[in-house]
């Protein structure tokens, strides 16, 4: 660097701001570790009044062992910037954002629950459907703040059970817009700035055929398939990722697509018209025709004409056809009974509601060490169901969470085999410690 | 520029009187010798992040957003504390982000050194190293309060407003005005857009010629020389540019002086609020019609004008404060040299005069288009290239001693070096304490 006799030019302003900035450990007591990814870890804590909140630390980046500022990434701007805007009891709140240390601290309201953790507990646990009372109000509320994200113009792009929560009073909390983007006057277009969006088994048909344009329909499609997963307690579509290539060029998705298939039926061109026009048109064709099942699908598991249909209409192949949020607000399903309660957990027992989110004391040495560690609230067995559960479920919270889990599993394309973990497998995670 | 502009926290926080506007310049303007250099100031670092953001093909909407920021990061903070440069940059990285067309940090360095480094500025003291920028990012996203979403009036003028499409078939030189407004988007903040009148059919907009459309987009990219973004929601900002537009640029008023009985269109008062729609017999919205000659008398812009639900006094404020912007940069000279460098490179990227619009639209030099971007050149440049395109100026633009680049840039200089002296060494004896830990050498 060359030589420069003169004083820092910022060196009032640093000094100024220095001063008086406050840290977040001087005004959050941090309770444990929630989970992690490659954005970083999230963390329960409490202010000095006791409300509680989840922070999500991006992670500093280093240049060999030393920290340094690299810059805000993308998608931390984008979660930043999209969450000052919105305010909507269905959308988890940002309460403030503590940049400190190299690193991004943002302070979330707290959720104690989130859809993937009470499918498994559904699953695992309780060994018994989730029941119609509460995934109808579980839905109608997710359509709810999708309706709001949808009107702002922000397209999601990453619904899917561990980024959608429940509050410890049945309140759903949409999570995680560290992929989300303003769909209104993109400067370019929206498939440049991510090539791949939305966890494989949520993704659209149009997505999946490589469609360079989309909108709204997508958030849509995950919905359908979060109300199944809800339904089913699995995955309605469990296919496999075809990853990318050497080159980097975007496979063909054949498994997952198949796996739409089985239970839809195969998409014709008199159902939705500009399917011609996709990338994967070609390949398409030479997949074996399905016929449509899904009726017999809904029989088992929603019981009702009016959850099929919209099922049905939230499944629409087009685009265009596909129902849009604050239509499927509207929906029959909603008006019949039972009808859909603000306390998502109104009619269950208290015995029945999930365990509290699994929290663990942090072993890197990044914010841990300052709280005086409370027993009671490690990870272990104190508030967790006995053996085997308890590890099924500390994995599956472990990457549950909530603002947990943001944008680089769809880029690595790894996003199926993370949700694999947590999805009625016995696999343990390796991390974090169990105890 | 998402959700619903009441809403957001651009209208919410970042809307300030003029009293706050003064307040923030109140430590810097112990460092000037006379105020008027604070409003040179003002075109002096619009016209920096313009260059810059040409450098790095930057969208125009980039370019605002970075220079929103960089007033946002001013109304709390003085110019003699702070190095405006690297401000600039981190203003200028982020706002890529922001519009989600991201740059590499490395190239916001080295085009910045490479801008801030050539006369007239001649800063010698940019960091070269990615991190001193990344940790300008982190304080300036904390100073802006994590609010990087922003409107701007582009998105109002292409709301209300279209391109005549019997005038100018086929399109023509179009990119600005049709990628902008791809999705057709609304939310311009004005009452009436739940009414079917606004919703992207098209309908119900006023028709400007391709040329008129440009000259209202160029009048908003001047407007950042200003203020008025702290001052003003951008609805009414662009409002006041597409009354401007009909009022000053000559086509176009000439399309409309029959419809204006009795107002002069250099008249300071805005004549719209007083014309009555009965002075114009012809039915306001036209159906289209193929024939240019009869569309322009189904064109009634005045009571278009007046039918917005918005304050006409908020708007002849704005038109007010925009024309004295532009007597203003009429006397700011950028370059020592501009006079040869025009004469060989018409239009060096924002090269920084009004005749230099930097609109994206690829009609960069079209400087006898708009009848406000060459009356500053023809009097603060010498610059005689095409004032003979523009015989009808209105204004006496001009008046006053010319300020030059370099002269601020010396000037932000020994306002930095006082200031820190006097941090060193206050009139009360004592010092003042400054961390030496936080002491750093660039």
């Amino acid at each position: 660097m060359h030589v420069d006799t003169s004083p820092d030019p910022m060196r009032i302003y640093r000094a100024k701001r220095d001063a008086s900035h406050v840290y977040v450990k001087s005004k959050y007591n941090i309770l444990g570790f929630i989970s992690s990814g490659t954005y970083g870890r999230v963390y329960k804590a409490e202010d000095a009044s006791g409300n509680l909140h989840a922070i999500k630390k991006f992670k500093p980046d280093k240049e060999g062992d030393v920290v340094t500022y690299t810059g805000i990434s993308q998608s931390a701007i984008r979660e930043i910037a999209l969450n000052r805007e919105i305010s909507h009891e269905n959308i988890v709140s940002l309460k403030e954002v503590i940049l400190e240390d190299k690193s991004i601290y943002m302070v979330f309201e707290y959720a104690e629950h989130d859809f993937l953790q009470l499918i498994h507990h559904h699953s695992q646990t309780l060994r018994c459907p989730i029941s119609i009372p509460v995934l109808k109000s579980l839905i109608y509320q997710l359509l709810n703040g999708l309706v709001y994200l949808h009107s702002a113009h922000i397209l999601h792009r990453d619904l899917k059970p561990a980024n959608i929560l429940i509050t410890s009073k049945g309140q759903v909390k949409i999570g995680d817009l560290g992929l989300a983007r303003l769909s209104a006057q993109p400067l370019q277009p929206l498939f440049a700035g991510d090539k791949v969006v939305v966890t494989i088994w949520y993704r659209a048909p149009e997505l999946l055929l490589g469609a360079k344009h989309y909108n709204n329909s997508i958030d849509c499609w995950a919905v359908a398939c979060v109300l199944a997963e809800l339904a089913s307690r699995r995955p309605i579509f469990k296919g496999e990722e075809a990853k990318l290539d050497s080159k980097k060029n975007l496979p063909f998705q054949r498994d997952q697509l198949l796996k739409i298939f089985e239970v839809l039926g195969s998409p014709n061109e008199k159902d939705w018209p500009s399917i011609t026009h996709l990338p994967e048109y070609t390949s398409l064709k030479r997949l074996d025709p399905y016929p449509n099942r899904l009726f017999d699908w809904c029989q088992s598991c929603l019981r009702s004409q009016a959850g099929y249909d919209l099922l049905r209409q939230l499944f629409m192949y087009d685009p265009d056809q596909r129902l849009s949020a604050r239509e499927a607000l509207g929906h029959a399903w909603f008006k019949e009974d039972p009808l859909p309660t603000t306390n998502a957990f109104a009619s269950v027992n208290s015995n029945q509601i999930p365990p509290h989110r699994r929290i663990t004391q942090d072993d890197a040495p990044s914010m841990s060490m300052t709280i005086p560690f409370q027993p009671g609230q490690s990870g272990n067995a104190a508030n967790a169901p006995g053996p085997p559960f308890t590890q099924v479920l500390s994995g599956s919270s472990q990457q549950a969470q909530v603002q947990a889990k943001s944008g680089h599993s769809h880029h690595t394309g790894t996003s199926g085999s993370l949700g694999d973990v947590g999805h009625g497998t016995t696999k343990i995670r390796k991390k974090p410690r169990l105890g | 520029m998402a959700t619903d502009f009441w809403a957001s926290s651009h209208y919410t926080r970042w809307i300030v009187d003029r009293a706050t506007l003064k307040q923030a310049r109140a430590d810097d303007s112990a460092y000037v010798p006379e105020p008027e250099y604070l409003d040179f100031l003002t075109i002096y670092f619009a016209n920096l992040i313009t260059k810059l953001g040409k450098k790095l093909q930057f969208r125009q909407r980039v370019v605002a957003t970075a220079t929103v920021f960089f007033r946002r990061f001013y109304l709390k903070n003085s110019y003699c504390e702070t190095d405006p440069y690297l401000v600039i940059s981190a203003c200028c990285y982020v706002a890529a982000k922001a519009e989600e067309s991201p740059v590499h940090i490395k190239n916001v360095v080295t085009e910045s050194r490479s801008v801030f480094g050539q006369a007239p500025y001649n800063v010698k003291h940019f960091p070269s190293d990615n991190s001193k920028l990344a940790e300008m990012e982190f304080y300036l996203v904390d100073d802006l309060e994590c609010d990087l979403v922003v409107f701007h009036p582009y998105r109002t003028l292409l709301a209300l407003c279209k391109k005549d499409s019997s005038m100018s078939p086929g399109g023509g030189n179009s990119d600005m005005p049709s990628q902008e407004a791809e999705a057709g988007e609304l939310g311009t903040g004005i009452g009436a857009e739940d009414g079917p009148r606004f919703w992207g059919t098209g309908e119900g907009k006023l028709e400007l010629s391709e040329v008129a459309l440009q000259t209202a987009w160029f009048i908003i990219n001047d407007t950042y020389r200003s203020e008025l973004c702290l001052l003003y929601p951008p609805h009414l900002i662009a409002i006041t540019a597409i009354y401007l537009t009909l009022v000053l640029h000559t086509p176009t008023q000439n399309s409309i002086a029959h419809l204006l009985p009795h107002s002069s269109a250099f008249n300071s008062d805005i004549p719209i609020a007083s014309e009555s729609p009965q002075a114009t017999p012809q039915p306001r919205r036209s159906s289209r019609s193929s024939d240019p000659s009869s569309k322009q008398t189904q064109q009634d812009p005045i009571s278009f004008l007046a039918d917005l639900n918005v304050s006409l006094s908020a708007i002849s404020t704005i038109a007010q404060e925009i024309i004295s912007m532009y007597s203003l940069w009429n006397r700011y000279k950028e370059d020592p040299t501009a006079e040869e460098t025009r004469n060989s490179n018409m239009d060096g990227p924002g090269s920084g005069s009004p005749a230099s619009h930097t609109s994206q639209a690829g009609v960069g030099q079209r400087s006898g288009s708009t009848p406000l971007g060459n009356t500053p050149g023809s009097v603060g440049e010498g610059g005689t290239d095409d004032s003979a395109n523009q015989p009808n100026n209105p204004w006496p633009f001009g008046q006053g001693r010319v300020v030059t680049a370099m002269f601020l840039s010396s000037m932000l200089n020994s306002m930095r070096e006082a200031r820190m002296s006097d941090m060193a060494h206050p009139s009360s004896g004592r010092p003042v304490v400054v961390n030496r830990m936080l002491e750093r050498t660039g």
